[in-house]
């Protein structure tokens, strides 16, 4: 834990150089929140509680999933692309540290860092001028967040196999932009899985996906509840570990293949 | 040489040296192809559950969809480097241009030719086509002539938004936050209709940062909904006049840029 405080120090003390990213950061996420919300607003007033969705449980949903974008896609992926490319992965191979923990270290002190300087602005404004609710039971809160940090660290896996992935290929902007597309969609980051119809609804259940942003924000809003949330936690834990376990397997054999450029 | 030749020279220069890289050009035709598939099934999962959205049919959001495509591709793909004028004032690149004897606009744009973009092109063809049978559409000469015209517009529009943008960096140094930001208003714009959003909203994107102009309203007017607009419904007819008027305010905006332009000294 102390190694993943000493990360979001130093981006704490980076501040001062990315303040202007900050601005920018913020501000999008109230436009993609006004966005979103009108949209959803418009489709439930020609269906009010489709699914047996409130409308406010829908806003919430979709605010909140604008609020803690940013605190996944951390960019590990582009780091260790990057430095291969630069040939600073020598560096990072030195270091006493297991490379894996380093980029886990890295990425979760940014995620920290996003917390208190994006994802909580985000949230207040979210609350005073979008409609955002509190959680629906201090019971729905609580489980958010235990299912946010495992969706955290599946969609952190993901990355960190795309980054090994980037430093074989030597390629990293059409992997990454593919994985993010598939995110997308099969995450619920913008629209709910219980929308997904038939088949398509079916592969969105299997994959691990929707760990990352269905999960949380279904427990968060109350329409998850009892013993639905324990199974999805249990899914989440199911994908983290083999993700993690496959990380493990597949960075032994990266590590020994990376050629480095530069330097 | 005059602009033309030169412009086209640039580009089969650049693409001379962009063509050695094959694997990558094709990764990214499939990733354009896949992330455009994305954008549209989720449209397409939420209209199927609820049947429209604000009175548009899945096949006319498709139709509003692939246009504004359409007009991004044909600007990205001859001016995508319209978006990189910060580098090149940063950089000092921009004093190279200032050395050799040519417009200095031409330069800029003529760095790159994004063929990747030949796929959103094909997506916008198809997309539209699709929708055209679909919803039976029956153009007839002079909606077909104000189409090609309305799809020129659109990516003169976007260029001349762009190089705005871009040409504050001549006051401040930096423009890639205002670009982050008017992406969020694009992509908005790009996938929904406009008339679902506030009011607020609709005037900036009309007024202010005009990007409506590229999708909404011809596409309005190409789909016969020009009831949407209701006593706005002249608007539909304007998009080649924002695209003439903001070439003029470009052109205006360029001239003072230069004449503000001091070396980053790099």
């Amino acid at each position: 834990m102390k190694i993943f405080w000493a990360f979001a120090r130093q981006h704490f003390h980076s501040t001062a150089i990315y303040r202007f990213d900050f601005w920018m950061r913020v501000s999008s996420i109230f436009i993609l929140m006004y966005g979103t919300r009108w949209l959803w607003i418009t489709l439930y007033s020609q269906r009010p509680g489709a699914f047996g969705v409130s409308l406010g449980q829908m806003v919430t949903y979709t605010v909140l999933s604008m609020a803690i974008t940013n605190l996944f896609f951390t960019g590990p992926p582009y780091y260790m692309a990057g430095q291969v490319r630069s040939g600073a992965i020598d560096g990072d191979l030195l270091k006493p540290m297991d490379f894996h923990f380093h980029m886990l270290a890295r990425s979760t002190g940014e995620m920290i860092f996003r917390i208190f300087t994006i994802t909580i602005p985000g949230m207040l404004a979210g609350y005073f001028l979008f409609d955002l609710q509190l959680p629906a039971s201090v019971q729905s809160g609580v489980m958010f967040v235990v299912a946010f940090l495992l969706g955290y660290l599946v969609n952190f896996h993901l990355e960190f196999l795309l980054g090994a992935l980037s430093m074989v290929t030597l390629e990293i902007d059409n992997i990454d932009w593919a994985f993010h597309a598939t995110t997308r969609f099969f995450s619920g980051q913008y629209v709910p899985l219980w929308f997904f119809p038939g088949l398509l609804g079916t592969l969105a259940a299997i994959l691990p996906f929707r760990s990352i942003f269905f999960v949380p924000l279904s427990i968060y809003t109350g329409v998850m509840r009892g013993s639905a949330i324990t199974q999805a936690i249990l899914f989440q834990l199911f994908w983290a570990v083999i993700l993690f376990i496959v990380s493990r397997w597949v960075w032994e054999r990266v590590q020994l293949q990376i050629i480095s450029q530069g330097g | 040489m005059n602009g033309f030749q030169l412009y086209f020279r640039l580009i089969q220069i650049s693409l001379l040296s962009r063509m050695q890289y094959r694997a990558n050009f094709i990764a990214g035709i499939l990733g354009l192809v896949f992330w455009n598939i994305i954008n549209l099934g989720l449209i397409g999962v939420m209209v199927t559950q609820f049947t429209s959205l604000n009175h548009w049919t899945l096949w006319e959001l498709v139709f509003l969809y692939c246009l504004w495509i359409l007009c991004h591709s044909l600007y990205s793909l001859f001016f995508s480097q319209s978006t990189h004028m910060e580098d090149y004032l940063i950089e000092g690149t921009f004093d190279q241009f200032l050395l050799r004897p040519a417009n200095l606009l031409i330069q800029v744009l003529g760095r790159e030719l994004q063929y990747i973009e030949i796929a959103d092109m094909l997506i916008g063809i198809t997309g539209i086509g699709l929708a055209y049978i679909q919803l039976n559409l029956q153009w007839n000469a002079w909606l077909w002539s104000f189409f090609l015209v309305a799809v020129v517009s659109g990516a003169v529009i976007e260029l001349s938004m762009n190089l705005l943008i871009a040409c504050s960096a001549f006051w401040t140094g930096r423009s890639r936050g205002s670009f982050i930001i008017a992406n969020q208003f694009y992509g908005l714009v790009h996938q929904y209709p406009i008339d679902i959003f506030g009011k607020v909203f609709r005037v900036f994107v009309t007024g202010f940062l005009p990007v409506a102009f590229m999708n909404y309203y011809p596409a309005v007017l190409l789909l016969g909904k020009q009831g949407q607009l209701g006593s706005a419904w002249p608007l539909s007819y304007m998009s080649p006049l924002v695209a003439l008027l903001l070439v003029g305010v470009v052109l205006i905006v360029w001239t003072l840029a230069l004449r503000r332009y001091s070396s980053s000294g790099s």
